[in-house]
């Protein structure tokens, strides 16, 4: 689910790139207030690593398969190395698959790197919003929420950028019965990547909880 | 202190004890006791000392503690109780003590630099070090290892073998006075395996090797040291050691073929 | 999708291999977004001929090129299918119930055009300049440190981290995973279950190197806070290089001001 080169104007990719600077910014400040920055660079890294090769695992449905987008996961087990860790993924997709994207590295960064920053709070939230509920409930609900959520909030951006950007004289109607439609098809998609961030966060809680601290 | 007996040979022969028993040791490690967090112990009271320019091989069973003892020995883990001393200086854990190298078992975990060039040149950079003189350690540690044909590859292009060499050469360009080696055959074909060998038995730095590879330790080894159940339970000549079936196998070990008494010479000439 | 196990780079003699790194990447990216720019289709020709052009200079096998183009995605080709046949007023043609459109038409061929023009700045790029250099590259120009070091320790390890995942999907596969009958348009939960495991597992062993890769890098000196050089771009650029940027650039210009006159 990323914008391929050509189709959006410049303008909007010039405005990508400066959100993304921003971003990026922000996430470097947060990293480096914390008290050793340099020994989490390593894990961050190699995370970076495997949610890419990891996104190559295809769910099937038949008769086709879906890819896994997991912004909502990587935000959950990153926190504030998410976005780096998206960016430097959307840079591995130009570099070795050869994908391109080079004009739209703003834009697509910015898509799918601050829902994850979002998911990455809710997850947080758990300590207080969800005070009620018992483990393991909690920490799947919100794993759940944020892998969902992290999903749906990206696909309502790149939906929003191809409709808006289309050189379009479809009336106004027909664009927005688009937009209903591509978004209630995105919903059972974005249910898939809840579920499976809920399973997958499940997992690591059993086997290898210091994951989840992030 | 050893009487001196009045032959000129020997008298040298013990002046020179006598001359290392003043030095400090390479590594004097004092009641050392190690478990990790929620399991039983797995070193109880190691007492070693280990002098300058020995080769020592640290033999014993899957999790009897090899591991955990060379972490402790350069520093990376922090010991429930006891010291470690090396070269006289009390380690302090999570010190950088360029002075010990540690070559992990795999040889990935330690290669993590782009290319090989930068990976070797990652210690002496960190230690400091001017660039001109990085450059030189770098050329003379792969020249050391006989990897300069591989300077300008990238890691993950690299046979197990050769990732092991390169590692060694990051090492060598630090200019450690001890070297600690983890497993070193575990990923090695049989040729580069045989050049590590040779490698080492010129090599003057102190060494201390982990391996189950006995006949490897038999080769390169002048002292070996017997680990079980977190203790020491003999420290001595390898051949008397390994050559002991009753005490390997008691600890989980076997004797190395070579040592066997043969009754039915089949190694030829 | 996979990863590859190697990448773009493809080593030549040509001018654009040997045009300094930095130029070449700021030079490039501006071109790229003066494509971007373009919305008169008389300035398609113009667009695909720079980029055909630079591509030629750059000594790289066409054959490459069209392996990676091979790729537009379902995304662009169904804009490409659809767009004609439902955007605009001026009717071209008309089968049956399929109306040809001029506009349509005209924002296909914008979208294509600008589309094959990127991505082929973007492989001359990818293609001539070997990655660490382009890193370096990047770094000179302002990179943060942290992304950096992200970027090359991530790197040096996708290839392992993928070798994994095969195995361990090789191994599920010798194991019966993906036999069984499937409804249609139905996610089997066992099967998500699994591969949330398979892709659990792969974090969790790429977490447990990242630890000993941690130490590896201590015990050599990492994180104590000795500044590490900023690795040193060669010399100055040749005359060639500035040449070069000189006159992609131009050319850059010349399009965005192109664009801008002949905007109705």
């Amino acid at each position: 689910m990323h914008i391929p080169d050509g189709i959006l104007p410049a303008q909007v990719c010039a405005a990508g790139y400066a959100i993304t600077g921003l971003a990026t910014w922000y996430s470097l400040r947060q990293i480096n207030s914390r008290p050793d920055p340099t020994a989490e660079i390593p894990k961050a890294s190699l995370l970076t690593a495997a949610f890419f090769v990891a996104s190559s695992i295809y769910i099937p449905v038949p008769p086709a398969s879906v890819h896994l987008i997991l912004n909502g996961l990587l935000g959950v087990m990153l926190g504030y190395f998410a976005f780096p860790a998206i960016l430097i993924g959307l840079f591995f997709q130009a570099l070795v698959i050869g994908h391109g994207g080079i004009t739209t590295l703003g834009v697509n960064a910015a898509m799918m790197g601050i829902p994850a920053m979002l998911a990455y709070h809710i997850f947080q939230s758990r300590h207080t919003l969800g005070k009620v509920l018992t483990e393991p409930t909690r920490t799947g609900l919100f794993a759940f929420l944020g892998g969902t959520l992290g999903l749906g909030i990206a696909a309502l951006i790149f939906l929003a950028l191809i409709i808006f950007n289309i050189p379009a004289e479809l009336d106004a109607g027909a664009e927005r019965a688009a937009i209903l439609a591509l978004s209630i098809a995105h919903v059972p998609l974005a249910l898939i990547e809840g579920l499976f961030t809920a399973m997958l966060v499940l997992f690591v809680r059993r086997v290898k909880p210091e994951l989840l601290e992030g | 202190m050893t009487d001196i007996p009045m032959t000129d040979t020997s008298m040298v022969d013990s002046i020179l004890t006598m001359a290392k028993q003043l030095k400090p040791a390479a590594i004097a490690a004092q009641a050392l006791s190690f478990g990790y967090p929620d399991q039983p112990e797995v070193l109880c009271g190691i007492t070693l000392t280990i002098q300058e320019g020995d080769r020592v091989g640290i033999i014993g069973h899957n999790g009897c503690g090899k591991t955990t003892l060379f972490m402790l020995l350069c520093g990376v883990l922090s010991p429930a109780a006891g010291e470690i001393l090396l070269f006289g200086d009390l380690l302090q854990p999570g010190q950088f003590r360029p002075e010990v190298g540690l070559l992990f078992q795999n040889p990935d975990d330690q290669l993590f630099s782009a290319s090989v060039r930068d990976d070797i040149a990652f210690g002496p950079q960190n230690m400091g070090l001017p660039p001109a003189e990085v450059n030189a350690r770098v050329a003379q540690a792969a020249d050391m290892t006989g990897i300069t044909h591989l300077l300008d590859r990238l890691p993950h292009h690299l046979s197990g073998g050769e990732k092991q060499m390169v590692a060694i050469a990051g090492l060598l360009a630090m200019t450690p006075s001890i070297i600690l080696y983890d497993e070193p055959t575990a990923s090695l074909d049989l040729r580069t395996r045989r050049r590590l060998i040779r490698f080492l038995q010129n090599s003057t730095e102190t060494v201390l090797i982990s391996s189950h590879d006995l006949e490897f330790v038999l080769e390169v080894c002048d002292r070996v040291i017997l680990i079980d159940d977190g203790h020491i339970i003999a420290d001595g000549d390898p051949r008397a050691i390994m050559g002991d079936q009753a005490l390997m196998e008691a600890h989980g070990l076997e004797k190395p073929h070579s040592l066997i008494p043969h009754n039915d010479p089949h190694h030829g000439a | 999708m996979g990863v590859a196990s190697h990448d773009t780079y493809l080593h030549r003699e040509s001018v654009i291999h040997r045009w300094s790194p930095r130029l070449k990447l700021v030079s490039l990216l501006v071109l790229m977004f003066a494509f971007a720019t373009v919305r008169q289709p008389i300035l398609i020709p113009w667009m695909l001929g720079l980029a055909v052009g630079l591509y030629l200079l750059s000594g790289l096998p066409l054959a490459f090129l069209g392996q990676r183009l091979s790729y537009p995605g379902l995304f662009v080709l169904a804009l490409v299918v659809l767009l004609p046949l439902t955007v605009g007023d001026t009717v071209l043609g008309q089968w049956g119930w399929l109306t040809l459109r001029q506009e349509g038409l005209e924002a296909t061929l914008l979208i294509v055009g600008r589309f094959l023009s990127i991505l082929t700045l973007g492989f001359i790029l990818l293609g001539t300049t070997p990655f660490l250099t382009l890193l370096q590259a990047m770094r000179s120009l302002g990179l943060p440190t942290i992304l950096a070091d992200m970027t090359l320790l991530s790197y040096r390890y996708l290839f392992e981290i993928a070798a994994m995942l095969a195995t361990m999907q090789q191994a599920m596969g010798l194991r019966g995973f993906g036999q069984g009958r499937q409804r249609w348009l139905r996610v089997n939960s066992q099967a998500l279950q699994q591969l949330a495991m398979l892709a659990g597992n792969l974090l969790i062993r790429s977490y447990e190197q990242s630890e000993r890769v941690y130490k590896a890098m201590r015990l050599r000196g990492y994180g104590y806070g000795v500044k590490r050089p900023k690795p040193s771009l060669a010399d100055q650029p040749s005359p060639l290089s500035w040449g070069l940027a000189g006159g992609v650039l131009a050319a850059a210009v010349g399009l965005v001001v192109a664009e801008g006159l002949l905007r109705p």
